[in-house]
């Protein structure tokens, strides 16, 4: 019967193809849906899930997070450094750590922080060892530079208009695992050092404006006028302020006041309570904006979860126009081989090997439309994923969960159920009537 | 060897006065060779669907050795004419994609009654009917050739019954004459009962009992002798 069935299909293989093709597109969308927004989900949570609290300017916390988890370039406003003093010294927190953005080297971001962050949030060191001195750096996974390669920052991306920063250079000291966060993309410097190449952080009474500066290290939405300012803004002051000393000590004890303003703090407290009790403290004196990155996350995924939504009712929708297409295929395929199913009946074939031939040979077509369907779903995934990951620097993982399994089962259930019909009707048909067409 | 009872058989259909065949009675016993010839529309094409079961009588029974197979269900007339009845058949219906040898032991694989011994008489019948090919694809081959294949499966299970439809009337003079004859000494050779609908004189003039149909009844029913 099997020998039979495939026979057929390879006579009929065009059509075959087609119908397969067909099908598979269809659940390919439906498939690919659901898996890249579960992998958007899967992705970011796995993103923010190392950082608990993250305190900031009041503005937008989405912005917040997307800046001081993502790192996404964008103008953050900031905070007084006085609140990293008072958070590392609060009894409720485990450690509190500063970053500092504005800075990259050839698309990567450059991020300021400390060995503390490094420490506590890494997956440890692939090659190397981590920053010693202020002109040393440590590169995530998938920053292509080697060890004691030099590192040479440029103010917002050379491609959106950045300029370099004139005889600052960091030398490559360490390689982290892969963490599958955005954090793989981006280049580590001592906040120290960030702070010293635009002109902070030497000086307790350090100008106003310059914090105004800091907070336009985005190097994104500046228009050329204000990074021409900006280049006026910086030649007025010595070199010696602009410029690091690559040799020069980490000191990570700051004096209140001699901490320049940051756009974030990165925060791990002790307990869950805490945790709630910092977000309260810090929320509500006006000055500053206390956030959860998973909770941000949640209402974001509320928002996508009404996207995915509409893009599945579409894919349902085009899965059951596929359906109906289908159903019109094989009735009119079983139309056309009416003689064909008269002849096997007139020789004495069961009606039950005929239900069996015509019910195997649609659900063979149905289920390996499925199959590829879900591979090239899976596959799509997978490379939006990549060119995701390449442009925004965290992982999309695409995993399949049982719920997918279970779309599986059901889809070929479907396709068990749909091949009957048309088996009925060869079933049914008189032999004679048949072998008369 | 079944032989064949027609009792007060009619077939009508709603909208024609009158029956496309009636036959108050008819014996074709075991091993008998009969030709049913008469014009088209005369009903013959009717005559082999009630006799192998491909269509129910509207009155009347079709006694196959005792056996009214117009009260056997569906499946069960289906089962019986693939054990008892040898079609052949004018247009051959075999299933292109497959071989001679696949297309000769389809049906009895689809019944489940293929063993090693069918296949193997599956390639001796095909060498019978003088295909030396068992391998290749029926819709390759030439239509004489294809009529072989199909006579090869009419008799693969060795039915007692053979009914032929036509079955030289779409091929040329040469290999009709030679399925003709194949079909005879097949008969003769198994002691199956041959039942052939032709209008083809020269096939006919081969076998000896001539039953004539016109307008849906039987006109002569006569036995010469055969021509050789």
């Amino acid at each position: 019967m099997i020998r039979f069935v495939l026979a057929d299909l390879k006579r009929l293989w065009a059509g075959s193809v087609v119908i397969v093709l067909l099908i598979a597109l269809a659940v390919a969308l439906g498939v690919g849906v659901s898996l890249q927004e579960r992998a958007l989900r899967l992705g970011s949570a796995r993103a923010a899930e190392k950082f608990d609290l993250v305190i900031g300017a009041p503005g937008s916390e989405t912005q917040l997070i997307l800046s001081s988890v993502f790192l996404q370039p964008s103008a953050l406003p900031l905070i007084s450094g006085d609140n990293l003093i008072d958070l590392s010294e609060d009894p409720r927190v485990d450690w509190a750590a500063p970053v500092g953005f504005g800075d990259f080297h050839a698309g990567y971001p450059i991020v300021g922080t400390t060995t503390t962050l490094i420490d506590r949030t890494g997956s440890g060191f692939a090659a190397g060892h981590i920053f010693d001195v202020e002109g040393e750096a440590v590169i995530g996974s998938a920053v292509d530079l080697a060890i004691g390669e030099t590192i040479t920052p440029t103010h917002g991306r050379l491609s959106e208009g950045g300029h370099a920063h004139g005889g600052v250079n960091y030398t490559v000291a360490g390689k982290l695992n892969p963490t599958g966060t955005p954090w793989d993309r981006a280049i580590l410097v001592p906040i120290q050092a960030v702070w010293h190449v635009h002109g902070l952080g030497h000086e307790e009474d350090e100008d106003h404006d310059h914090e105004e500066e800091e907070a336009g290290h985005d190097g994104h939405d500046h228009d050329h006028v204000e990074e021409a300012g900006h280049h006026d803004d910086e030649d007025e002051h010595e070199h010696g302020h602009e410029g690091i000393d690559p040799d020069a000590p980490l000191g990570e004890h700051w004096h209140r006041g001699a901490v320049p303003g940051l756009p974030a703090i990165l925060v791990k407290p002790k307990t869950i309570a805490d945790a709630y009790k910092l977000r309260q403290e810090y929320r509500g004196n006006g000055q500053t904006l206390a956030v959860f990155p998973g909770e941000v996350l949640t209402s974001l995924y509320a928002t996508l979860g009404d996207m995915k939504k509409v893009l599945a009712v579409i894919a349902a929708g085009a899965q059951l126009l596929v359906a109906a297409a289908l159903l019109l295929v094989t009735v009119i395929h079983v139309g056309q081989r009416r003689r064909q199913i008269g002849a096997l009946r007139a020789f004495g074939a069961p009606g039950g090997a005929v239900f069996g031939i015509v019910w195997l040979e649609l659900f063979v077509l149905v289920a390996a439309g499925v199959l590829l369907g879900f591979a090239l779903g899976c596959a799509a995934a997978q490379v939006l994923s990549g060119i995701f990951a390449a442009e925004r620097g965290f992982g999309l993982p695409v995993a399949f969960a049982a719920e997918d399994g279970m779309l599986l089962l059901v889809l070929l259930a479907v396709a068990a159920v749909l091949a009957l019909l048309p088996a009925v009707l060869a079933y049914r048909q008189a032999p004679a009537e048949a072998l008369r067409g | 060897m079944p032989s064949l009872h027609l009792d007060d058989i009619a077939v009508t259909f709603p909208g024609l006065a009158a029956p496309v065949l009636h036959v108050p009675a008819l014996d074709i016993p075991a091993g008998d060779r009969v030709v049913v010839v008469g014009p088209s529309g005369s009903g013959k094409s009717t005559f082999v669907n009630i006799i192998t079961g491909l269509e129910r009588a509207t009155r009347g029974r079709v006694n196959w050795d005792g056996t009214d197979i117009g009260t056997l269900s569906e499946g069960a007339r289906d089962r019986w004419r693939g054990a008892n009845i040898g079609l052949v058949m004018q247009d051959f219906h075999l299933f292109p994609g497959l071989s001679a040898l696949d297309n000769v032991l389809l049906p009895a694989r689809l019944s489940r009654v293929a063993d090693a011994a069918m296949v193997a008489r599956a390639g001796a019948l095909l060498e019978r009917v003088g295909l030396s090919r068992p391998g290749q694809k029926v819709e390759t081959m030439s239509r004489g050739e294809m009529q072989r294949v199909a006579v090869a499966r009419a008799v693969l299970r060795d039915p007692g019954v053979i009914v032929a439809d036509e079955p030289t009337a779409s091929l040329d003079p040469e290999n009709g004459a030679a399925i003709g004859s194949l079909l005879l000494d097949l008969a003769v050779q198994t002691g199956a009962t041959l039942i052939v609908v032709s209008h083809d004189p020269r096939l006919a003039a081969q076998i000896p009992r001539r039953i004539a149909l016109a307008d849906g009844r039987i006109v002569s029913d006569t036995i010469g002798e055969p021509v050789a």
